[in-house]
């Protein structure tokens, strides 16, 4: 169960933080990617499954994702489902640097593993069609990840 | 007030094969419905289908779940069903979890949250699943009641169909105040039953149209929900003029008994022991009407279509080509756990597939043992309404009936579904000259004038053949030990009608 996600999960949601990267600005954290994408699921996954049953699937992805990103440690799931202490993470160097956006990679990719294990690839896909129209996600390795 | 004043109501499909006919012809727009039924009776399911077949991208539906099944394996199994159409999803069908508001707060907030989804995406369809959990919350400031008839008016007025879901015992149904503000109360059961499950589903109410009353059994399949008619659908079908017709047996002697045939639409019972041909009867029925283009049905439960076909070969009846050609179909019927209804609908979608005019059921007792004994229960009345559906739209049926061979009496059947039958073919062994000989006579025909005669018969190479133009100088022969009489012909003839006459 604690296997590692599989690429194309992974592409996705490098994808989907590449995304939301560029309609941020330069002065913003590193994890601010990953809080846009991780904000966008709980919004929609959370009227989908109500904000407890999010915040129990967030609380899994996170515990995968940790065991592979220790610098993950230091956020945790809250009561609402958001997610806290990404943004406090202020890396001194660009290696940390590299590894909290690997951190923010492995934690989607590890939600949308869920997804995708709990409603299939076809449903998965819907819902994050229906959270980022505007990008393309025709296919789960797919290199665009918004429309030309 | 015209008829073209009136305002029409819209008849919704429901997406569950067999309910639409039930409710009268679908569900009402706009109406305002519970779905109520112990857990696992299929609620759930029956409101997913109905959202999948309706729900569009200009005039989605909103799927509530309350407090209950999680959302996300509500999806996970619902999509395992064929009906579930993930590019619906969610487009065209919503979920919206409301969990945290009734947690946190009123059913003021909950109607609040429903009306601002519904004002937004401009639903067609609302379902509330399942608003029973609610139910169990106490609350303050606004009851139970007034939520649901609030919900009620503003859900019409944005012209939405509704379903609330919710798991209710029988008696809670009775004058419970909610179910008054409702258009549409679904009731949903299973009970066990020996070894199988039966599922019935009741309308209790419906308003606007004609419903069909009754329990009517249902299944879920992989398909999802499956409702039986009670009335197979055909009630509101025009009755074919028949009657005026007589089919022939491929027996020119037996045509001749029954007055030139049966009747078109009739239903006919062959009663008889083991043995009498009652089968081959049946068979030669089928072949002439096939000879006379009219399609045919034989269902049957005792041996395989292969083996039924090979020996009506070895009697001169070729039930292979027109299998082939698509002119009869030998259903074989062994249902194990299937209820009396599903198995009449599995012999009148045949009926209907190839437009058969003639439906053999060979035999009622093979029918009956087939069945799980859950439903052996409404066997007779299952059968009286296929018959009666039917025959009601021109469909003439043989059904045969093994019988005790009494030397004492002479039954008809052992069914007691006489009443079911128009006419009346019985069959039996007699003691002749130290042989066991075959006699056939007709019992009843609705409105003909049928022979009188006892008719000796043999089954030869080509089928039932009538031997002997009347059985005279015997006394007794209905007894099945008759004894030579020095009467005249015509005083035996008079002694075994009346004798007939007694029996029945």
């Amino acid at each position: 169960m604690n296997m590692a996600p599989l690429p194309e999960t992974r592409d996705l949601a490098q994808r989907l933080l590449s995304y939301e990267a560029k309609g941020g600005n330069a002065s913003e954290s590193v994890g601010s990617s990953t809080l846009r994408v991780y904000e966008k699921m709980r919004q929609s996954l959370g009227e989908l499954a109500g904000t407890a049953g999010f915040q129990a699937l967030a609380f899994r992805a996170l515990t995968l994702a940790r065991s592979e990103v220790p610098i993950l440690r230091a956020v945790e799931v809250t009561a609402d489902g958001s997610l806290n202490g990404m943004s406090a993470i202020e890396p001194p160097t660009n290696v940390e640097r590299d590894r909290i956006h690997e951190g923010g990679v492995i934690l989607i990719s590890r939600l949308l593993g869920l997804l995708l294990i709990l409603l299939g690839e076809a449903l998965t896909m819907n819902l994050v069609r229906d959270m980022w129209p505007d990008a393309a996600h025709d296919h789960f390795n797919s290199e665009n990840g918004r429309k030309t | 007030m015209s008829a073209q004043d009136k305002v029409e109501i819209n008849k919704l499909p429901t997406g569950v094969p067999g309910l639409d006919d039930i409710m009268g012809g679908g569900l009402p727009e706009f109406s305002f419905n519970i779905i109520a039924g112990a857990p696992g009776s299929g609620k759930t399911t029956l409101a997913h289908q109905f959202v999948f077949a309706n729900a569009t991208p200009e005039r989605p539906a909103l799927y509530f779940t309350v407090l209950g099944e999680s959302a996300l394996k509500m999806l996970r199994y619902q999509q395992q069903y064929t009906f579930f159409d993930p590019a619906k999803l969610p487009e065209s069908i919503r979920f919206i979890n409301l969990s945290h508001v009734v947690l946190e707060k009123d059913l003021g907030a909950v109607l609040e949250e429903i009306t601002k989804e519904v004002e937004k995406t401009n639903a067609a369809v609302v379902v509330v699943d399942s608003f029973r959990s609610m139910v169990r919350k106490p609350y303050s400031d606004m009851d139970l009641q007034s939520f649901i008839q609030r919900l009620a008016l503003f859900l019409a007025s944005w012209q939405a169909t509704t379903f609330l879901i919710g798991e209710y015992a029988e008696d809670e149904l009775r004058e419970n105040p909610i179910f008054t503000v409702a258009d549409g109360l679904f009731w949903l059961r299973q009970t066990a039953e020996r070894n199988s499950v039966v599922r019935k589903l009741q309308i209790i109410k419906l308003r606007g149209q004609a419903s069909v009353p009754g329990l009517h059994t249902f299944r879920i399949t992989n398909a999802g929900v499956q409702a039986f008619s009670r009335t197979f659908g055909l009630t509101a079908r025009v009755k074919n003029l028949v009657g005026q017709r007589r089919l022939s047996f491929g027996v020119p002697d037996l045509d001749r008994m029954l007055d030139g045939g049966v009747r078109e639409g009739d239903s006919i019972l062959v009663a008889g022991p083991s043995g009498t041909g009652k089968s081959v009867l049946a068979a030669q029925f089928i072949a002439e009407g096939i000879k006379g283009g009219e399609a045919g049905i034989i269902a049957v439960f005792e041996e395989r279509p292969q083996a039924y076909a090979e020996r009506a070969a070895g009697l001169g009846l070729d039930l292979e080509t027109p299998q082939n050609d698509g002119k009869l179909t030998i259903l074989y019927l062994r249902p194990l756990d299937l209820s009396v209804d599903e198995t009449m609908h599995s012999i009148l979608d045949a009926v209907q597939k190839i437009d058969a005019r003639r439906l053999v059921i060979d035999s009622l007792a093979g029918f009956e043992m087939a069945l799980s004994p859950g439903f052996r229960a409404d066997f007779r009345e299952s059968l009286y309404r296929m018959i009666f559906a039917l025959t009601g739209i021109g469909v003439t049926i043989l059904s045969t009936v093994e019988v005790d061979e009494s030397f004492t009496e002479f039954p008809f059947s052992t069914y007691s579904i006489s009443f079911l039958c128009d006419d009346i073919i019985r069959l039996r062994y007699v003691s002749i000259d130290d042989q066991l000989r075959k006699v056939m006579a007709v019992i009843k025909m609705r409105g003909g004038n049928h022979a009188k005669d006892i008719r000796e018969y043999e089954i030869t190479s080509k089928g039932v053949v009538i031997v002997d133009q009347r059985l005279t100088g015997y006394q007794g022969l209905i007894s099945g030990l008759p004894v030579r009489s020095n009467r005249s012909p015509r005083e035996v003839w008079s002694s075994n009608d009346s004798e007939t006459k007694k029996q029945t």
